[in-house]
């Protein structure tokens, strides 16, 4: 399989996604599962939490102890919550700024959650539905390639931050003379 | 566009309309700071009236903005403004001078209303700096003034001999602005490093708790949204009367620049945050199945229909 999009990456986040890759596409192993406590209902269990025995061993791979990735995987749906990296104040508020602007739009992303696990800056829920109308492979290219370019969006709007400040500053500076 | 101008361009493109082809008017607009301005012709057409609302008025005016303002209008300056406004001036069409460059001139000073009334503590303050360099000592010369222009910003002006302090205090409203303004705020005051602009006034920014030289001023708010920054203007940004025109306008605007840059770069980050969403929503997009769309036809040619 080609994975061009790991080639490009630095040597300490290349394993790190390739763990998330392999325990999320381990995970996504879902079928069709009626709820056993509620006639006629079918939820995702990982959400609804009503029986014990269909709910997996939740798995956290942490890059360090600032990024991380929480997978809860259970019988009919799998959760996955992302950790995002936020080195300073800046990044912080940039990120959630980011993730809110996400999720205000999770209609249009099928597998995005309107709210994040707490501990967590994003997650998704994945359901048997998604995996059967959709591509199990290319919905874990989406998620890890979400992983990757949020990194990279969040430190290049920092950066365009800082410069625009520094060009600021020195024109009204300049003008003084 | 990064600098602000200091003058209206509403007052200046509608007083160079209206002394060429009066006609009645009456409108209403803003400026920043909460500014208000009026320009109607309540007699007959030919009579423009521009009236100014600026809140710290009875500072500007206890720190000479009256005299300044009688200085550059001259007649135009009328003795009572219009009821709630703080300043009128009058233009009658018929008598302003003709076209070309002394109309131009007129035109331009109106439009820099603001800036000259706002102008006044300033001058004041360098006026007392000079004077106390070369010797002298004026009275209150190094009062510490205050102007409240904002509701809950003001500018502090202090002089003395060597340098004004001119103290702006700022609330972010939003926790996004205090971060961006404090990344903008630490640029000015890291700017100085560079060679070019080693010789512009020093700048100082402290968060939260108001510096030395305005403790002792009343009313000073001590929360985590409030941002003070310290110009320390010198000699040679006031010791010529053009360069110190310059400077005044210039640091005016301080606060409204700010906060423009501020705004600016929330605006580029939403967009390219939807840039970057779209670009999610397509690699989202090919993980769905297409569905086949193919027509269904029966063996003599008929189209199958889903009802």
């Amino acid at each position: 399989m080609v994975r061009p999009y790991l080639d490009c990456n630095s040597h300490a986040l290349r394993p790190y996604l390739a763990a998330v890759r392999s325990t999320l596409t381990a995970a996504l192993t879902l079928e069709n599962f009626a709820s056993q406590v509620v006639e006629r209902h079918n939820k995702p269990e990982v959400e609804a939490q009503s029986s014990r025995e269909v709910l997996l061993n939740p798995l956290v791979i942490s890059r360090n102890e600032n990024e991380r990735v929480l997978i809860e995987p259970s019988v009919n749906s799998v959760r996955l919550s992302i950790k995002i990296k936020q080195a300073d104040e800046i990044e912080r508020a940039l990120c959630a700024k980011f993730m809110r602007f996400m999720m205000v739009r999770a209609e249009n992303f099928i597998v995005l959650r309107r709210k994040p696990v707490p501990g967590y800056d994003i997650s998704f829920l994945i359901t048997n539905s998604h995996t059967e109308t959709m591509l199990k492979h290319k919905i874990v290219d989406f998620i890890i390639q979400f992983m990757e370019d949020v990194d990279r969006e969040i430190s290049e709007m920092k950066l365009s931050l800082n410069a625009r400040a520094r060009v600021v500053a020195e024109t009204y500076l300049t003008v003084f003379g | 566009m990064i600098l602000l101008e200091s003058h209206n361009t509403i007052i200046q493109t509608v007083l160079a309309e209206k002394f060429s082809k009066p006609s009645s008017l009456d409108e209403h607009f803003v400026d920043y700071d909460g500014v208000r301005f009026r320009l109607s012709t309540p007699e007959r057409k030919t009579l423009l009236r521009l009236s100014m609302n600026i809140r710290c008025w009875d500072q500007l005016a206890q720190y000479g903005a009256q005299q300044i303002l009688e200085r550059e209008y001259g007649t135009y300056l009328l003795p009572e403004a219009e009821p709630e406004y703080s300043v009128t001036l009058e233009f009658d069409t018929e008598k302003v001078p003709a076209e070309g460059a002394a109309r131009d001139a007129l035109i331009k000073s109106a439009a820099l209303l603001k800036r000259i009334a706002l102008g006044a503590p300033f001058e004041l303050a360098f006026k007392n700096a000079l004077a106390l360099e070369s010797g002298g000592s004026p009275p209150n010369a190094t009062e510490l003034m205050q102007i409240h222009y904002r509701d809950e910003e003001a500018i502090f002006v202090q002089a003395a001999s060597d340098r004004v302090t001119v103290v702006f205090s700022t609330v972010f409203r939003e926790e996004a602005d205090r971060i961006f303004g404090k990344v903008f705020l630490q640029e000015f005051v890291d700017a100085r490093r560079q060679p070019s602009i080693q010789t512009a006034p020093q700048v100082l920014f402290t968060a939260k708790e108001p510096p030395l030289e305005i403790r002792s001023a009343a009313g000073l708010k001590n929360s985590d949204d409030i941002g003070y920054v310290t110009f320390v203007i010198f000699p040679r940004h006031y010791n010529k009367p053009d360069v110190q025109n310059s400077t005044i306008s210039h640091i005016q605007l301080f606060r409204s620049y700010l906060h423009y840059h501020i705004k600016c770069s929330k605006a580029y980050m939403r967009s390219r945050m939807r840039h970057r969403v779209a670009e999610f929503q397509k690699v989202l997009n090919r993980a769905k199945t297409e569905v086949a769309t193919t027509e269904r036809k029966t063996a003599s040619g008929r189209t199958l229909v889903t009802r």
